[in-house]
C-alpha cells in the first residue's frame, strides 16, 4: 500500500541527511574550499593534506588508540552491565547512580584536575595517560545493562542448573545474546575515541603521538586557513567511522538471524 | 589456558603497558651531561612556517653546541588551552610565545620569569625601544619582543579604475573612505570590509581622537563622544557597503575569498595576507588606514621564559637568538612571516623590496602611528564585552550610546577586581 | 515495595520483582556459608572492578578536585586563593549564569521530543523496508559522524534570514520567516533544529537495536487477531521499546544539559550569542578564556546537582512504564 510513499519519504530524508556530507566532499575538491560553478574538481587538497601533516603516522595513531579504547570499553562495560543486571549486592542501586554521576560533570572542567592527577602519576605525554580516562564508560554500562536485562532469565538459570558459574553464563549465554547492543555500543565507543579532542590536546605533547583531530586542527592558522585541506581532512576522518558502522550494523542483523531467538 | 600461553600473554601485557607509559620526544628528559635541552612552545609557526622555525633552531644549535631546542606547536585557537593546563599542572615548557593581549595576565599571575638576571649584562639595543618597553611591567623585563604585524587598508586597483576613482592615499579621512565605498558598492561588488569588533573599535576610537581608558588607566573612557563616533563609523558599513553578519553566515575566510575573487574594493586586514594574495589576477596595493588622526593597530608577539624553568640561562640564549639574530631576521623576511621588532630597519630591508604590494612601506607608516592597545589582566572578558556591545548596537537592540555606557560599566567592574 | 523506597532503590525494581527462582538456587541460598558469601563478593568485584577502578580514579577523583577548585579563585597560571563558598555566592547573583542554565533547560525541552519522535520514525520506517535498508541506515547515520563545523555552516546557510532556503519557502507560503540564528528569540530554536537533525541517526541506531528485540511472531499473532497498526504499535512495540526509550531519555538529558559544541559553532560570536548561551559554553569560557576556573567549577557543580536530580526522578518514575519483559 503505502510502500512507495514510504520509499519516497526515505529517499527525501536521505537527501536531506546527505547534503552536509556532500558539501564537505565538494569543498574538499574545490580550490580554496569554496565550491564554484562550473565545478572544477581537483584532488589537490588531498595531496596537500598528506604533505601538511605526517598523515599515515597520525592515522595509525588514531586507529590504534581508538581500537584499544573501544576494546577495553566494550569489555569493562559489558562485565559491569552483567554485574548490575544479574548479581545481587548491597547498595547496588546507589552504586549504579554513582556510575551515572560520572557522566554529569562536563569534561571542560574535569580536564585540569585530571591533568594534574596524570602528572602525579607521571603519565603526561604517554599513551597510558591518553587512554586511562577512556578505559571505562558509564554510558556503555547503562546501555548494555538495559540489553542484559531484556535477556530472559530462564536462559541463564538453565545454564546455572547445568553447573555453570557466572563467568561462563556471562561469556557463553549473555554475551552472544546481546550482540546487537554490543555492536551498537562499539560504534559509539569508537566514535567517541576517534573524535576526542580536548583531552588528547592537553595530555599529548609530542608530535609523534598526534591523533587525527589534533592533526587536522593544526591546519588552521591564526589568520588564514586552507579550507579545502581542512575539508579533505574531515572527509578522510569520517571514512573509518563509516566502515566500523557498516560492519557493526551488518553484525546486528546477522546475529539476530543466527540466534533465531528474537 | 596452558602455562606457556599465560606467561606469553603476561609478557605481552607488560610490554604493552611499558610502551603505553613511554614518554614522547617532547617531554623525555634526554639531555646528556653538560648540555641542556630547551622545550619551546609556539603558535605562530604552525601550519605554514614550521620549516622556517626549524632553520632558526638548526642555526642556534650550531652556534650553541651545548643547548638543544625541542619545538612543540599548537594552532592559535588551542594554544592557550594547552599552555594554561601545562602551567596549572606544573609542566610548563621552558620558553613559550605570547601575544601582547595575553602578556599582561601571564606577567601579573607570576607565570613569567623576570629576565633581570640575564638582561643585566646584555646589550639590548638591537630591539626597537618601544617594542622592548611593551613587554616590561613594573620596571621588570618579562619577555623579549619577537615579531610584529600591522593592519592596513588593502584595495583592489582594478575596481577603483573601473569606477574612475582615485586610489586611497595616506591623507584620506573616514569620509573619503565611506564616500568611495558607497560609489564602489554595486552589483556583485562590495565597497568595504571592516569587522565590527573590539580590535577595530579601539583603533577607530584612537583615530577619532579618543582613548579607551581615562588617565588612571582603569576607568573606562570609551563611551565618550569619540567612542560613539568610532562605533558609528564601524556600524555605517554592514548592510550598506559591506555584507551583513547574516550574509556572511559564519562562512570561514569570507572576506579573504571576497577580496581574492575581485568582489571587494577596500579591505581592512593585516600584512599576514600578503603571501596569500601573491597570485591574484588583478592589481592591488595597501595604504595606511584612513583617519584624520592617524592611528594604526600593530600586533606584537613576544617570547618569555617560564617562572618554573630549571634552564633559565639557556632558555634566554635561545630567545635572544630567535628574536634578534640575523638568521632569524632574514628567515622571517624571506618567508613573509611577520616582521622582526628590531631598531635598525636595515636588518629587514629586503622585506620592503618585495612586491606586491608596491607600497609595503605603508607598514612603517602604521608603526609610526601605532596606537597602544588597551590590555588588562582580564583581557578576554574586556574584548568580549566591547564586541557584544557593538553587536547589540548593530542589531538595533540598543542605541550606540547606551550600549557603550553599559559596556563601560562592566569594564569598570573588571578593572576594579582584576 | 513501599512508597518510602529511596530513589536509588527503585532502580532495579522491575527486574527484582517476584521472579520464581529454581528450587536449587533457593536451597543454595538457605545454607549460605562464609565461604560462599566470600566467593559471591569475589564475583561482584570481578565483574565491577574493571570499570569501577578507572571510573573512580579518572572521573570521581577529578570531580572531587573540581569541587576543591570551586572553593578557590584561580586562573590556572597563577596561585590559588581560598574563597570558601564565595564563588557559589557570586553565582547566585550572576544573571548570565542563570540565563545560561535557563537556556539549557529550554534546549532540552525542544530537542528531546524532536529527536525521539524523529529517530523512532526513522527506525520504524527502516524496520519495514527490506530493499536498500543497509544503504538507508548508512546515509541516515552520516550526519552523526559529520563534523559540527560543517553542519553548522550548512544550517546557518539554510536558516539564513534573507537568503536561506527555509525563509524562501516560508515566503512562498505567505509567512514572513524569522531571523533564525541572528535573532535573540530564534537562535535557540535554530540550534535545536540542527542538533535534532544531526542526532536522529544516533537515536535511530539505539531504537533499531531495541526493535530487534520485538519478536516477529508476537506481531504476527496480533495481526491475526485483527489488531490494527496503531494498536500493535501502542500495545506491543512501544512497551517492548521502553528499555531503549528509557535509555535515550536519561542519556539525552544528561548530555543535553552539557550541550556545547553545536551552540559554540552556531551562535557564539554572532549577534545572538548572549541570548543563546548555554551552561557549558559559559563553563568553557570561564575556564579557558576568562581564567575564572573557580567560578566555572562552581557552575559545573550546580549543573551536576540539577542533572543528578533530573536523573534520579527519571529513574524513580521508570517502574511506571519501563517493561523489561
Amino acid at each position: 500500500m503505502g510502500n512507495r510513499l514510504l520509499y519516497a519519504a526515505l529517499v527525501v530524508a536521505g537527501l536531506v541527511t546527505l547534503a552536509p556530507f556532500g558539501w564537505t566532499l565538494l569543498s574538499s575538491l574545490s580550490d580554496g574550499g569554496v565550491p564554484g560553478w562550473p565545478l572544477d574538481p581537483s584532488l589537490g587538497a588531498y595531496g596537500d593534506l598528506l604533505r601538511a601533516i605526517p598523515f599515515w603516522r597520525v592515522l595509525l595513531n588514531s586507529v590504534v588508540v581508538a581500537a584499544v579504547s573501544t576494546g577495553l570499553q566494550v569489555l569493562t562495560s559489558s562485565m559491569a552491565a552483567y554485574g548490575f543486571a544479574r548479581l545481587d549486592f548491597p547498595l547496588k542501586d546507589a552504586v549504579f547512580v554513582v556510575y551515572l554521576a560520572t557522566l554529569m560533570v562536563p569534561m571542560q572542567v574535569l580536564v585540569v584536575p585530571l591533568f594534574i592527577e596524570m602528572r602525579t602519576f607521571d603519565l603526561v605525554d604517554t599513551y597510558a595517560g591518553l587512554l586511562a580516562p577512556t578505559v571505562a564508560s558509564a554510558f556503555g554500562v547503562f546501555f548494555l545493562r538495559q540489553a542484559v536485562r531484556q535477556v530472559p532469565r530462564e536462559l541463564d538459570e538453565a545454564a546455572v542448573m547445568d553447573g555453570a558459574g557466572h563467568v561462563r553464563v556471562f561469556a557463553s549465554v549473555v554475551l552472544p545474546l546481546i550482540r546487537p547492543a554490543l555492536a551498537t555500543f562499539t560504534i559509539f565507543a569508537f566514535m567517541a575515541s576517534w573524535n576526542a579532542f580536548l583531552w588528547p590536546l592537553v595530555i599529548l605533547r609530542s608530535p609523534e603521538f598526534m591523533t587525527l583531530p589534533l592533526g587536522l586542527a593544526t591546519l588552521q592558522g591564526q589568520f588564514t586557513t586552507r579550507w579545502d585541506v581542512v575539508m579533505a581532512g574531515s572527509v578522510v576522518s569520517v571514512l573509518p567511522i563509516l566502515v566500523v558502522y557498516v560492519l557493526a550494523q551488518r553484525h546486528v542483523i546477522a546475529s539476530v538471524a543466527r540466534t533465531g531467538l528474537k | 589456558m596452558s602455562r606457556g600461553l599465560k606467561a606469553l600473554s603476561a609478557f605481552a601485557l607488560v610490554a604493552v603497558l611499558a610502551a603505553g607509559c613511554a614518554k614522547g620526544s617532547a617531554t623525555r628528559e634526554s639531555a646528556p651531561e653538560g648540555t641542556s635541552n630547551i622545550k619551546y612552545f609556539t603558535f605562530s609557526a604552525a601550519p605554514d612556517h614550521l620549516a622556517d622555525l626549524d632553520k632558526i633552531v638548526k642555526a642556534f644549535e650550531a652556534a650553541n653546541p651545548s643547548i638543544t631546542v625541542t619545538v612543540e606547536t599548537a594552532p592559535f585557537t588551542d594554544y592557550f588551552t594547552k599552555l594554561q593546563t601545562a602551567i596549572a599542572g606544573q609542566t610548563a615548557p621552558d620558553a613559550f610565545e605570547l601575544n601582547y593581549e595575553n602578556f599582561v595576565s601571564y606577567a601579573d599571575a607570576g607565570a613569567l620569569r623576570d629576565l633581570g638576571d640575564q638582561t643585566a649584562g646584555d646589550d639590548l639595543s638591537a630591539y626597537a625601544p618601544r617594542s622592548l618597553q611593551t613587554f616590561g611591567r613594573n620596571g621588570k623585563q618579562y619577555a623579549l619582543p619577537e615579531s610584529y604585524s600591522a593592519v592596513l587598508l588593502f584595495y583592489n586597483k582594478d575596481l577603483f579604475d573601473k569606477a574612475k576613482l582615485a586610489y586611497p592615499t595616506a591623507d584620506w579621512t573616514w569620509d573619503d573612505e565611506l564616500a568611495a565605498a558607497r560609489k564602489l558598492t554595486g552589483g556583485e561588488v562590495y565597497g568595504d570590509f571592516q569587522p565590527v569588533q573590539f580590535f577595530e573599535f579601539y583603533k577607530a576610537l584612537a583615530q577619532a581622537g579618543g582613548s579607551f581608558f581615562g588617565p588612571d588607566g582603569k576607568q573606562a573612557a570609551f563611551n565618550g563622544p569619540q567612542g560613539v563616533a568610532a562605533a558609528e563609523f564601524l556600524l555605517a558599513k554592514p548592510g550598506k557597503v559591506m555584507p551583513t553578519v547574516a550574509q556572511i553566515g559564519g562562512t570561514p575566510d569570507y572576506d579573504t575569498n571576497l577580496f581574492k575573487k575581485g568582489r571587494l574594493a577596500m579591505w581592512h586586514n593585516g600584512v599576514w595576507q600578503f603571501a596569500g594574495l601573491k597570485d591574484v589576477p588583478f592589481g592591488w596595493d595597501v595604504v595606511v588606514e584612513p583617519a584624520s588622526t592617524k592611528a594604526s593597530a600593530v600586533f606584537q608577539n613576544a617570547v618569555a621564559v617560564s617562572a618554573t624553568t630549571k634552564n633559565a640561562a639557556a632558555a634566554y640564549k635561545w630567545l635572544r637568538f630567535l628574536t634578534s639574530s640575523e638568521v632569524a631576521a632574514t628567515t622571517r623576511v624571506a618567508s613573509s612571516w611577520e616582521l622582526p621588532p628590531l631598531a635598525d630597519a636595515k636588518a629587514y630591508a629586503g622585506y620592503f623590496e618585495q612586491t606586491p604590494p608596491a607600497n609595503r612601506k605603508a607598514v612603517l607608516d602604521a608603526v609610526a602611528s601605532a596606537t597602544a592597545e588597551p590590555v588588562i589582566a582580564r583581557q578576554q572578558e574586556l574584548q568580549d564585552i566591547v564586541t557584544k556591545a557593538l553587536e547589540q548596537a548593530a542589531a538595533g537592540k540598543a542605541p550606540v550610546q547606551k550600549a557603550l555606557d553599559d559596556a563601560a560599566a562592566k569594564v569598570n567592574e573588571l578593572t576594579k577586581s582584576g | 515495595m513501599s512508597e518510602t523506597t529511596s530513589p536509588a532503590r527503585a532502580l532495579d525494581e522491575p527486574a527484582a520483582a517476584g521472579r520464581a527462582r529454581p528450587a536449587a538456587a533457593v536451597r543454595a541460598a538457605g545454607r549460605r556459608t562464609a565461604g560462599a558469601r566470600l566467593r559471591k563478593a569475589g564475583t561482584v568485584v570481578l565483574f565491577l572492578a574493571p570499570s569501577a577502578v578507572p571510573l573512580v580514579l579518572f572521573t570521581l577523583v577529578p570531580m572531587v578536585g573540581s569541587l576543591w577548585v570551586s572553593l578557590h579563585e584561580w586562573n590556572l597560571i597563577g596561585a590559588m586563593r581560598w574563597v570558601g563558598l564565595g564563588n557559589y555566592a557570586a553565582l547566585l547573583r550572576d544573571g548570565d549564569a542563570w540565563r545560561a542554565l535557563g537556556n539549557t533547560v529550554l534546549y532540552i525541552a525542544g530537542y528531546l521530543p524532536l529527536v525521539y519522535v524523529g529517530g523512532l520514525g526513522l527506525a520504524l520506517a527502516l524496520n519495514r523496508v527490506t530493499r536498500g535498508r543497509d544503504l538507508f541506515r548508512g546515509v541516515y547515520f552520516l550526519p552523526v559522524v559529520t563534523s559540527w563545523v560543517v553542519v553548522a555552516l550548512i544550517w546557518k546557510w539554510l536558516l539564513n534570514p534573507s537568503e536561506g532556503i527555509v525563509n524562501k519557502i516560508l515566503a512562498l507560503l505567505g509567512i514572513d520567516g524569522p531571523g533564525w540564528w541572528t535573532s535573540d528569540t530564534w537562535a535557540l530554536p535554530s540550534v535545536i533544529i540542527a542538533s535534532a537533525w544531526k542526532d536522529l541517526g544516533f537515536v535511530m541506531v539505539i531504537l533499531l537495536a531495541g526493535l530487534q528485540a520485538v519478536p516477529g511472531d508476537v506481531l504476527e499473532a496480533a495481526r491475526v487477531d485483527g489488531a490494527g497498526a496503531w494498536r500493535r504499535f501502542r500495545h506491543i512495540v512501544l512497551p517492548l521499546l521502553s528499555p531503549s526509550t528509557f535509555f535515550v531519555l536519561v542519556i539525552s538529558c544528561i548530555s543535553g544539559f552539557q550541550v556545547f559544541d553545536q551552540v559554540y559553532v552556531m551562535t557564539s560570536g554572532g549577534p545572538a550569542a548572549a541570548a543563546s548561551e548555554v551552561a557549558v559554553e559559559r563553563v568553557y569560557d570561564l575556564t579557558f578564556r576568562y581564567g575564572r576556573v573557580g567560578d566555572a567549577s562552581a557552575l559545573s557543580w550546580v549543573l551536576f546537582l540539577v542533572i543528578l536530580l533530573v536523573t534520579v526522578v527519571q529513574v524513580r518514575l521508570q517502574r511506571r512504564w519501563v517493561d523489561y519483559g
